[in-house]
């Protein structure tokens, strides 16, 4: 017997996690052990034999697993797996497998099972109990340098100048001089030929006293050197340094997909963040502050592209915000004078959390060192005016609830602030917790420093052990839950309905900030970032290590794979949503996505069983 | 009644088979078929030919895959190329199976000697079985002289009386093993090879049982139609 005879089980498999980890051999020997059932709807349930547990692998059917209290835990389609957990524990089964629709089902037995994963780590790590409890291992969180590891997609002109071969020289000038660039590609029949740059012009046509009027191939390159859409920037500036070109075609099976040029790549190093921040300090007005905003989407798209880490990313363009606020709060002071009194720039929400993406809108606030007189006022109120909108023009639109410090409501005194904060914590009416999801993650981004402790001291002293606030915020966060992973197309939400898409932000994301945000406030913890507010709860006990690390990686995952679908909608043109599709997820991220869930699942039941014991 | 009577027969014919592993395959035979449904040893298998007329056309292939307990065992799972007289001609299109790859062929004899073996003591079953089991008699008579009665189940048989207890119209090509199949949300094997088919069609009757036994306790009787 060969692997043919098999072939459609093999198939089958091969394209599976944790499967397709094993070598050949490996991979054949397990199909061979397989036995292969039936499971008819009539009967109810999967009869699993306690002395024998096995794998059962879903080729077709649809399943449910219930716990024993008769809880839904998952719903799998082809594909899925169950009866692992008692094969790794030896405990017995617990839960109930019920036959939605009938189908085929393959099983592994338990010594196959067991030199598999000898065979293969990741084979072992997938079925692991401890891979579903922990997910920091992967090498997806290495955070690599930017310019190395970028794809060129994100640096090159998509719409690269073509002319067709048949064209004269002097056709070919003119169009670059009409379009303003220094190097056009020849085409003939949709295929790439060639190339002409400014320096053709000069040393082939100029120099070589050539008549203008000649067809464009005596004067171009022929074939020129070209490179994949796919490859990395790296690669780019290494095939331009080899080869001393500065224009380089992007050709994929031979069709011209956009060009790159050494001033593309020169352009790109100066969207890194660093540069990017060194050159908003240097700028004198709001229209080049404008300008110099306008690389902030690329930045973001270079972060991405480069697979740095989601926290990092949302420091780093947070950083960017703060820079240009700052920028925004000296240049107009340069007009209207000195303050008339000490006063601090206050980012709430995204901002404040250090955890701002693509299209965030503004959360800000004034906090001043005692009460304004009508001069004083008048001040801020031009003032801030003037920052908002010059936040409004550089991207960060106005804030949709108007919270913000041109809003006379959210400009106050440090007393008027103390009392506003007095108020929601001892009266936590609904529209008091839905301010804290975004005034409680506060940051001074401009001021004294003193000035803002005095403030937020002041509010954690408020909500530090303070068992009515906390139930009532934690009630309040539980209000949203996380769904509970995925079955074919749509995304299983954990009353059993299915939706068609994920929203990351609401459904991930803002829960894990909810977790954070009340354990720091009943901790009185100053941190604002959810990832700090984790470690500082962690160092201080007040979560668990192993609970701790789980919530930092789920953030952290989560948070990347809203990234990474974002990179992926914008690089295709489509609208930026917070919105993933269970069809443009792999199987493996399918099962992270799941075990991320979970602890967030687990992390909100955690929350729930210490705020709100005695309500 | 009717496992009673093919028990005889297949007792009377164990004392006169030519061969030894005739009188071992009915005799063991006898004896399963006086088990209870489910401990029966199952064997679905599947044959390819150069044509469909036994009499002058060749078994170029044969694979199986045994049912136990109700599952599909495929660690015991076979297949064989068998060497035929002339070439594989115009059916080699159909089944991909190419001169030189009959190399490693054996021959008729030894193949139905293997096949005796191999199945000894099981029910066959087939999709379409009359035909299968038409080109093993052919070839057994050549090889052994001997009129062989084989016990088997037809899975498509048991789909036409399936569709027509419901009283809907069979349609062209509705009783094929891909369009059984995928009434029972069987997946769809793009490979077809002997030892594919006999696979295709274990599940099959796997799935065919399990839609029975929803309704009534199933007998062998109930499958030998």
């Amino acid at each position: 017997m060969d692997a043919s005879e098999l072939q459609p089980i093999v198939q089958f498999l091969q394209q599976r996690v944790p499967f397709l980890s094993l070598d050949e051999e490996a991979l054949l020997s397990g199909c061979r052990s397989l036995t292969i059932g039936y499971y008819s709807k009539a009967s109810a349930f999967v009869p699993l034999d306690p002395l024998h547990p096995q794998l059962y692998i879903v080729r077709s059917g649809a399943f449910e697993v219930r716990d024993i209290n008769g809880e839904l835990l998952d719903r799998l389609g082809e594909g899925d797996y169950f009866g692992f957990p008692s094969l790794l524990s030896g405990e017995e089964a617990s839960n109930r497998v019920a036959i939605l629709e009938d189908g085929l089902v393959y099983h592994l037995p338990p010594e196959m099972f067991n030199l598999l994963r000898t065979k293969s780590r990741e084979f072992d790590r997938f079925f692991n109990k401890a891979f579903a409890k922990r997910l920091r291992h992967q090498g997806r969180f290495k955070a690599k340098e930017l310019t190395t590891t970028s794809r060129i997609t994100t640096l090159m002109s998509k719409s690269p100048l073509t002319i067709d071969m048949k064209a004269t020289i002097s056709d070919a000038a003119r169009l670059m001089r009409k379009s303003r660039v220094s190097s056009v590609l020849v085409i003939d029949n949709e295929k790439l030929v060639g190339i002409l740059t400014d320096k053709d012009l000069r040393n082939r046509v100029l120099a070589e006293g050539l008549d203008g009027s000649l067809a464009i191939h005596q004067a171009m390159t022929t074939t020129p050197i070209s490179i994949e859409s796919n490859s990395l920037v790296f690669e780019a500036m290494l095939l331009m340094s080899e080869h001393n070109i500065h224009h380089l075609p992007v050709v994929d099976s031979g069709q011209a997909k956009g060009i790159i040029t050494s001033t593309d790549i020169l352009r790109g190093q100066s969207s890194q963040p660093l540069l990017l921040i060194g050159e908003i300090d240097r700028q004198k007005d709001l229209p080049s502050l404008i300008q110099v905003s306008k690389q902030i989407p690329l930045l973001l798209q270079n972060l991405i592209s480069a697979d740095a880490r989601a926290e990092e990313i949302g420091r780093v363009l947070t950083s960017v915000t703060d820079a240009l606020t700052r920028r925004l709060i000296v240049l107009n002071q340069q007009i209207l004078g000195e303050a008339p009194m000490a006063f601090c720039w206050l980012a709430f929400g995204s901002q404040g959390r250090q955890d701002q993406v693509a299209c965030s809108d503004q959360d800000n606030g004034l906090l001043l060192a005692h009460e304004p007189d009508e001069a004083a006022e008048g001040y801020f109120e031009a003032l801030s005016k003037a920052v908002c909108a010059g936040l409004d023009e550089c991207g960060y639109i106005y804030c949709p609830g108007d919270i913000m410090a041109q809003n006379p409501k959210w400009r106050m005194s440090l007393k008027k602030w103390r009392g506003v904060f007095h108020q929601w914590v001892n009266t936590p009416d609904p529209k008091a917790l839905m301010h804290c999801s975004i005034f409680f993650d506060m940051r001074s981004v401009y001021g004294p420093q003193s000035l803002f402790n005095g403030l937020q001291d002041e509010v954690l002293n408020n909500t530090k052990d303070n068992d009515i606030f906390l139930a009532g915020l934690t009630g309040n966060s539980l209000t949203s839950t996380p769904p509970l992973g995925f079955f074919r197309k749509f995304v299983l939400e954990r009353d059993g309905s299915e939706v068609k898409g994920i929203d990351l932000k609401h459904k991930g994301s803002a829960l894990i900030n909810d977790i954070a945000r009340v354990y720091a406030l009943s901790a009185g913890i100053k941190e604002v970032n959810t990832a700090k507010r984790i470690r500082v709860l962690m160092d201080q006990n007040i979560i668990n290590r192993k609970d701790a690390l789980n919530l930092a990686d789920a953030h952290e995952f989560i948070a990347h794979m809203r990234l990474s679908n974002q990179g992926y909608q914008y690089t295709n043109g489509k609208p930026v949503t917070n919105y993933l599709m269970p069809k443009d997820v792999s199987s493996l991220v399918r099962h992270q996505l799941r075990d991320a869930f979970k602890v967030v699942h687990d992390g909100q039941v955690g929350l729930k069983l210490k705020m709100m014991r005695s309500y | 009644m009717k496992r009673f009577y093919l028990k005889n027969q297949l007792r009377l014919k164990s004392f006169r088979a030519a061969d030894d592993v005739i009188t071992d395959y009915y005799r063991a035979l006898a004896c399963a078929i006086s088990k209870p449904l489910v401990d029966i040893p199952l064997m679905a298998f599947d044959l390819e030919m150069t044509g469909l007329n036994a009499q002058f056309d060749q078994i170029l292939s044969i694979g199986m895959v045994p049912i136990q307990n109700g599952m599909l065992q495929l660690k015991d799972a076979d297949y064989r190329l068998v060497s035929i007289e002339g070439s594989v001609g115009d059916s080699a299109a159909i089944h991909g199976i190419v001169d030189g790859q009959l190399e490693s062929a054996i021959s008729a004899k030894e193949a139905m000697h293997w096949f005796l073996e191999k199945t000894q003591g099981h029910v066959l079953i087939a999709h379409h079985a009359p035909l299968d089991l038409c080109f093993l008699k052919a070839e057994i008579f050549r090889c052994f002289g001997e009129k062989m009665t084989f016990v088997s189940i037809d899975t498509m048989s048991l789909e036409r009386a399936r569709i027509l207890r419901q009283h809907e119209v069979i349609k062209e090509g509705a009783l094929r093993l891909d369009a059984c199949r995928s009434r029972y949300g069987l997946p769809i094997y793009a490979a077809h090879n002997a030892a594919v088919d006999a696979l295709s069609c274990g599940e099959l009757l796997l799935a065919q049982m399990a839609s029975i036994a929803g309704t009534e306790e199933l007998t062998l009787s109930d499958l030998l139609r």
